[in-house]
């Protein structure tokens, strides 16, 4: 009596979950029997590795004696759960679970799910000159393998975290217990809690939505793809978020500094070490400054120069017909286009545009007058310079600041664009990564992440 | 703990300032009557002053002076005195920036509208202002970093060249056997004053370590001789008198030939402009918290949002003005505001004493 019952439920749960699935065409039900026992299994193929299920679920099934056997078997495999709710079942079956139903009423689902992902492939947005090459890929679990092989310690843990009412993309949050700054930890978990999104596609957005504030301009957390600086700054009290299905991990929480950091300035010696970082500084500041400068000095404080400089420029730009920021405009959007449409182009046709554009729109543009030579070499040094920047979120950012410093400059001449780089380090030095000052001049107590900032703490 | 050393920024940045907030002018005007001996008195003065004031604010950890004011003193006795406090800070900041509003025009851009080079002044200053009181120690740090090596090269320069009249200098030094007088001494004790930005930035910064203090003396004594002497070197022991920014005139003096700009004038002005507009930024920031005090209740501990905008119209509304004095008004104004400072400087001191033996009273 009670068996029929159980039987009766089991057959509810069953079609219950069917109608959930339905119209799905790669629905697969199938009824097998043996020794009179019948079990019936229920999986998406789509999910499903096919040679997982038929050499370990199908085929042990007719080797084996007796479906008792045959269901001890199948509880002994780890990650095999046994469940009741039709909703979990669902959600089971789309993580790609397969269901194997016994006559005896027990459920047990499968994991079974085939994981597309390509290899480790070397890192293609940070490459360095010499060091491994390795990059995380789509799949958690290698991405979570290459960063456990450089770091191992008890003491890395790894929290998992499932974001998106549809994706339910999975995410994991790793940091080292020892050293993570627990204030900075339960506000990225606070935070993470807090996102309510339908779908979460890759780490960047990832990155938008842990954002304190809405708009801003400098880059708060970095995206990385190298398993070697997620591990760097893992054994510097950083946390680590790996994001299923991307291939990129978010560190937080950064500072500005960091953005300057290639990964080989590690393999360097010393001296060398400090000689490239000071060259990204110094791109840095000549990608921001350099238009705006061109621009306060041909029409404004051409006086500050000495006077061989200012004749040289005022010869140059001799045949211009057009105010000097109109010129540095056109020129500087021109090498955005040009960055741009070389950024989508097929590789094969990249070359093409840059040459071009770059060499021959370059050229043409001055012997016809339109644009002063110096302004040539001028857009050059900045788009190169930008270049130099290791990582591109940070590279991105500082192309949009020289237009705000252009701006200034156009109205106020070199007086602008001082009072315009002293509001940058004010707006710099206001930014907070969860809550950690995000630009100083000495971070060298950066490593002691431990301890809060100076005094009260603040929101950031 | 390496903490401290913005304490000593904040003592710098107000060192290095003195050349726009009228010191070396006053200073020079009482060249024959006792400067020299005003500046020897004015040392262990300012030296004192912020030993005493550090003290009684490490007496109160991470708390402002509106908050200690609000919590031990009458309400009658708290109010005024933050309102004092909050227009001394704003006037110290007001004379900065409408003096660099006058050297712009004066050494750099002639041909400009006054009205729309103080525009950008109050625009920067007022958007900078606003952030909280620790960033603005970072945004210190990175600016005098800058900077530094800026002053530094110019010194060396003007030490160096052979136009400077070490005779013209030696002469003034001869009229140090002088009585210092009231005026000297307050004007000289200027350089001393970045200890009173602790007043609020005592929230931030824990207890101040006193060891360096011998090193303040220095370099504040140092700081005092070169702006001092080093114009009297250049424009002479009577026509300096004629100059109303000397330093600014003593610049343009130099020349170097190894870079694209050819006249220091131009370094020195991009230097100071920064600094000066990062001290601007300070005092308003002191005095932005200061009214913010004033209006600090015990229910609501910190006002609303749109209470800074507020502040920043009223600051704007006084600062167009004032716009409109004269440069000679401005200098007698400026000489005026370092004899108050150096009263209200007392009065600082005093009153965050006199709380403190009110809460010792309060314990016992």
């Amino acid at each position: 009596m009670a068996d029929s019952k159980q039987q009766a439920s089991k057959g509810n749960t069953i079609s219950c979950v069917k109608e959930q699935l339905a119209k799905m065409s790669d629905l697969e039900h199938q009824t097998l029997g043996f020794h009179g026992q019948k079990v019936q299994f229920i999986y998406l193929t789509s999910l499903c590795d096919s040679k997982i299920v038929n050499r370990s679920l199908i085929a042990p099934l007719y080797e084996m004696g007796d479906d008792k056997e045959y269901e001890l078997y199948i509880a002994s495999f780890p990650g095999c759960q046994q469940l009741e709710a039709p909703p979990q079942i669902v959600a089971k079956l789309l993580q790609g679970c397969a269901a194997l139903a016994f006559d005896s009423g027990n459920l047990y689902l499968f994991d079974a799910a085939r994981v597309e992902a390509s290899g480790v492939a070397p890192a293609e947005s940070e490459t360095i000159v010499q060091g491994p090459s390795d990059s995380f890929n789509e799949s958690l679990d290698v991405s979570l393998n290459l960063i456990r092989r450089r770091y191992q310690s008890a003491s890395l843990k790894s929290e998992a975290r499932t974001i998106g009412a549809q994706s339910k993309t999975k995410l994991a949050v790793i940091y080292d217990e020892d050293r993570v700054d627990h204030n900075v930890l339960k506000e990225l978990m606070a935070r993470l809690d807090n996102i309510n999104i339908d779908i979460l596609q890759g780490a960047a957005e990832l990155d938008r939505y842990l954002a304190s504030t809405k708009f801003r301009l400098f880059p708060t957390t970095i995206l990385t793809e190298r398993p070697d600086r997620a591990v760097f700054n893992l054994s510097e009290g950083k946390v680590i978020i790996l994001v299923d299905t991307t291939g990129y991990a978010v560190i937080v929480p950064v500072i500005f500094n960091d953005f300057f950091t290639a990964m080989d300035d590690k393999l360097q010696v010393t001296l060398v070490g400090w000689f490239l970082k000071g060259i990204r500084y110094l791109g840095l500041v000549l990608t921001t400054v350099l238009p705006a400068i061109y621009v306060a000095f041909s029409s404004y404080n051409s006086e500050v120069w000495k006077i061989q400089i200012a004749l040289l420029v005022a010869g140059s730009r001799a045949t211009v017909p057009y105010p000097s920021f109109v010129e540095v405009i056109l020129m500087l959007l021109m090498m955005e286009f040009l960055t741009e449409a070389s950024l989508r182009l097929p590789k094969a046709i990249g070359s093409t545009a840059t040459t071009v554009g770059g060499l021959i729109l370059g050229t043409a543009a001055t012997e016809a007058g339109l644009v002063s030579n110096i302004m040539i070499i001028l857009v050059s040094v900045v788009a190169i310079s930008n270049f130099v920047i290791p990582l591109n979120m940070m590279g991105f950012t500082v192309r949009v600041i020289k237009y705000a410093l252009i701006v200034v400059a156009t109205l106020y001449g070199l007086l602008g664009i001082i009072c315009g780089c002293l509001v940058l380090v004010m707006y710099l030095t206001s930014l907070r990564s969860f809550g950690k000052p995000y630009f100083r001049i000495f971070v060298l107590d950066r490593l002691k992440l431990g301890r809060t900032s100076m005094g009260e703490k603040n929101n950031g | 703990m390496a903490k401290d050393r913005y304490f000593y920024y904040l003592f710098l940045i107000n060192a290095l300032l003195n050349i726009v907030n009228f010191v070396p002018k006053g200073l020079i005007n009482g060249r024959f009557d006792g400067s020299m001996a005003s500046i020897m008195v004015a040392v262990p003065l300012g030296l004192l002053f912020t030993y005493l004031f550090g003290k009684v604010m490490g007496k109160f950890p991470s708390t402002g002076v509106p908050e200690i004011y609000n919590q031990y003193l009458p309400k009658p006795l708290s109010l005024p005195l933050l309102l004092m406090f909050a227009v001394l800070w704003f006037i110290a900041g007001l004379i900065t920036l409408l003096a660099f509003v006058e050297i712009t025009l004066r050494y750099i851009s002639m041909d400009v509208e006054p009205l729309t080079v103080l525009v950008l002044f109050l625009m920067v200053v007022c958007i900078s202002m606003r952030i909280n009181t620790e960033s603005i120690l970072y945004g210190l740090e990175v600016l005098l970093f800058l900077n530094f090596p800026i002053i530094g090269y110019i010194l060396f320069k003007s030490l160096l060249n052979p136009q400077f009249n070490w005779n013209a200098v030696l002469e003034i030094v001869t009229h140090s056997a002088h009585w210092p007088s009231f005026g000297g001494v307050a004007t000289a004790t200027f350089v001393f004053s970045g200890y009173a930005n602790l007043a609020i930035f005592n929230r931030v910064l824990k207890n101040v370590n006193f060891k360096l203090l011998w090193l303040l003396g220095i370099s504040g004594f140092l700081v005092l001789l070169t702006s001092f002497l080093i114009p009297i070197g250049y424009l002479g022991t009577i026509n300096v008198d004629r100059h109303v920014y000397p330093w600014f005139s003593t610049a343009d003096v130099l020349r170097t030939k190894n870079f694209v700009i050819e006249r220091v004038l131009f370094l020195f002005y991009f230097n100071y402009l920064m600094l000066s507009l990062a001290s601007t930024i300070l005092h308003w920031h002191i005095s932005l918290n200061m009214i913010k005090g004033m209006f600090a209740s015990k229910k609501r501990k910190k006002p609303k949002r749109s209470f800074d905008w507020w502040v920043i119209i009223l600051f704007s509304g006084f600062t167009f003005a004032a716009q409109t004095a004269n440069q000679f008004k401005l200098d007698q104004f400026g000489q005026l505001f370092l004899d108050v400072r150096f009263g209200g400087e007392g009065i600082l001191i005093l009153s965050v004493y006199l709380a403190y033996r009110r809460r010792k009273q309060r314990q016992a």
